[in-house]
């Protein structure tokens, strides 16, 4: 994302920032598996029936967030079973400072002037988590970036942020260490889980809509700027704020750009998760199609079987599965997303100091490589045996996957304090982004269910009936 | 007349109160929204996931896709 860099952020004299968040992403990786390997389970180690979620890992009880609560805040600190999690909720935020306190080591800044401003980041993370849990909230999927936006715009707006707290507003940093470690979720092997059917749907589908609509944008729309075009058809197309997030990273999206993307995803979201199983009902599609179109449009991943869910357990299994697919398609997208930036956008508006695969290297996202990393490492793990599968699984659902969540809510915190609206007003009022994102979520529509109805409901569909 | 930040600050922070505290509470009660809201805990969705790993159930092959559908012809 374009803005404060490390370098330009005031002061960060070291490594860059890329690397810094490649090396503490991979580090905090090495550390859950190693952890989780030597607490592995001596009984039934490769059962799925037995750890339906993977091997517990004893980081588990090291970071939490709060939960649902309606009435009372104290629901917020209690776990399902009634025990308090307050004491996972506070080391979750200390996670977070540790990484700011070690990016701040290796990117040669002062770390205590950055501390006092990432203990506030995180204590504003946290009330985000708490606004977004809040029970009505979240079953209707208004998520924490949301939330973590809001506090920092109307923070930002309203009193400003003080040269103390300047100093520690590292978003990008907090963001790209979230994705380095992100990559540990996005295994290769999952994108067969559903076959031909699924493959057709997602890799046909997915990209078309991408490229199509991204197009759309730049040559019809006439968006002054790529990035934002990009950034809409990602989460459109792909799934939602987890790949508005890769790939804003992978073609420096601006703050306010990321923003507003996001934004326009969780409200069309909420209205698809709202709409589109009683549209499914008055149709009268197959559960298995009617769960495929749901997995293939609706962008969060939780809204997709939420939606799936109340068509039936079978829509439900087949929405969350497509959906799991397209989620494992987010590294191929940003890397390419990234090549493409660096190769040829950038080439173009910037001068030309050499041939393109120089210059591409020269401006690649090199943070890409570490989320690539991670990715390829849990993907072969993760194929090697039932047991292995286990490992992976078990680490990132029972750690890398809250931490990252916390990276990303302290980022988005950072984001909306930097945020500018003003840049993108005249954008926004002229409509064209809202105009992208219904025009391109319509063809995502059009095309899925056509290709769901040709895959899963008449090629791939066996005659079982007598 | 112009509003010192603290006190903007207090405002807008006493608004994000009355919203979660007595409106989204209230809001909660409506039939509709608590049909969806247990509809959605009895069969242990967690919609607010923003990636495969963050559901409370994994995502497993189920045998009836298996029976109904050709994975690989």
């Amino acid at each position: 994302m374009a803005g404060a860099g490390w370098k330009s952020s005031g002061g960060w004299h070291g490594l860059h920032e890329d690397t810094v968040a490649t090396i503490i992403g991979l580090a905090v990786l090495a550390l859950a598996l190693a952890l989780t390997w030597i607490a592995r389970p001596a009984d039934d180690p490769g059962s799925r029936a037995t750890w339906p979620k993977g091997w517990p890992t004893p980081l588990a009880k090291t970071i939490d967030k709060p939960q649902t609560w309606s009435e009372s805040l104290d629901a917020a600190f209690h776990d399902r079973k009634g025990n308090s999690i307050a004491l996972p909720i506070v080391l979750g935020g200390g996670w977070v400072v540790a990484v700011a306190a070690a990016g701040a080591v290796l990117g040669g800044r002062s770390v205590g002037r950055m501390l006092p401003g990432s203990v506030v980041l995180v204590l504003l993370a946290g009330l985000a988590y708490l606004l977004a849990s809040q029970k009505v909230i979240h079953f209707y999927n208004l998520e924490y970036p949301l939330w973590a936006l809001m506090i920092g715009i109307l923070i930002g707006n309203v009193v400003g942020v003080p040269a103390w707290l300047g100093q520690s507003l590292a978003g990008e940093f907090f963001i790209k260490t979230g994705l380095v470690i992100f990559g540990a979720e996005v295994l290769f092997g999952r994108l067969l889980e559903l076959g031909v059917p699924g493959l057709l749907t997602s890799w046909v589908v997915t990209p078309i809509v991408l490229v199509v609509t991204f197009w759309c944008g730049v040559h019809l729309l006439k968006i002054p700027s790529k990035s934002l075009c990009m950034v809409i058809s990602a989460d459109m197309s792909v799934c939602g704020v987890s790949a508005a997030i890769a790939t804003g990273a992978a073609c420096r999206a601006k703050k306010e750009e990321l923003s507003l993307a996001i934004g326009l995803s969780l409200v069309f979201t909420v209205l698809m998760m709202v709409a589109m199983p009683p549209l499914i009902d008055w149709i009268g599609l197959d559960p298995i199609v009617g769960g495929a179109w749901l997995g293939g449009t609706i962008d969060a991943t939780g809204a997709v079987v939420a939606a799936g869910e109340s068509l039936g357990k079978e829509a439900g299994e087949v929405a969350a599965t497509v959906k799991m697919i397209q989620n494992s398609m987010i590294g191929i997208i940003a890397f390419a997303v990234a090549v493409y930036w660096s190769g040829w956008v950038d080439r173009s508006t910037g001068p030309r100091e050499g041939s393109l695969v120089a210059e591409a290297w020269k401006r690649f996202p090199r943070f890409i490589l570490g989320f690539l990393t991670a990715s390829l490492v849990c993907s072969w793990l993760f194929s090697l045996s039932p047991a292995h599968a286990l490992w992976i699984d078990g680490t990132t659902t029972g750690f890398t996957s809250r931490l990252r969540g916390w990276l990303f809510c302290t980022g988005f915190v950072c984001m909306g304090l930097q945020t500018n609206f003003r840049e993108l007003a005249p954008v926004v009022a002229s409509g064209r982004p809202l105009l992208l994102y219904v025009g391109g979520q319509c063809l995502n529509l059009v095309l899925t269910l056509a290709m769901a109805s040709l895959t899963f409901g008449w090629l791939f569909k066996k005659v079982v009936e007598p | 007349m112009r509003v010192s930040p603290p006190v903007r600050l207090g405002l807008v922070m006493t608004a994000i109160g009355i919203v979660w505290g007595i409106v989204l509470p209230r809001l909660g009660r409506f039939p509709v929204i608590v049909r969806h809201v247990a509809a959605m805990e009895s069969r242990e969705v967690n919609p607010a996931a923003m990636y495969y790993t963050e559901l409370d159930r994994l995502p497993v092959r189920s045998a009836w896709i298996e029976d109904r559908l050709i994975l690989w012809p």
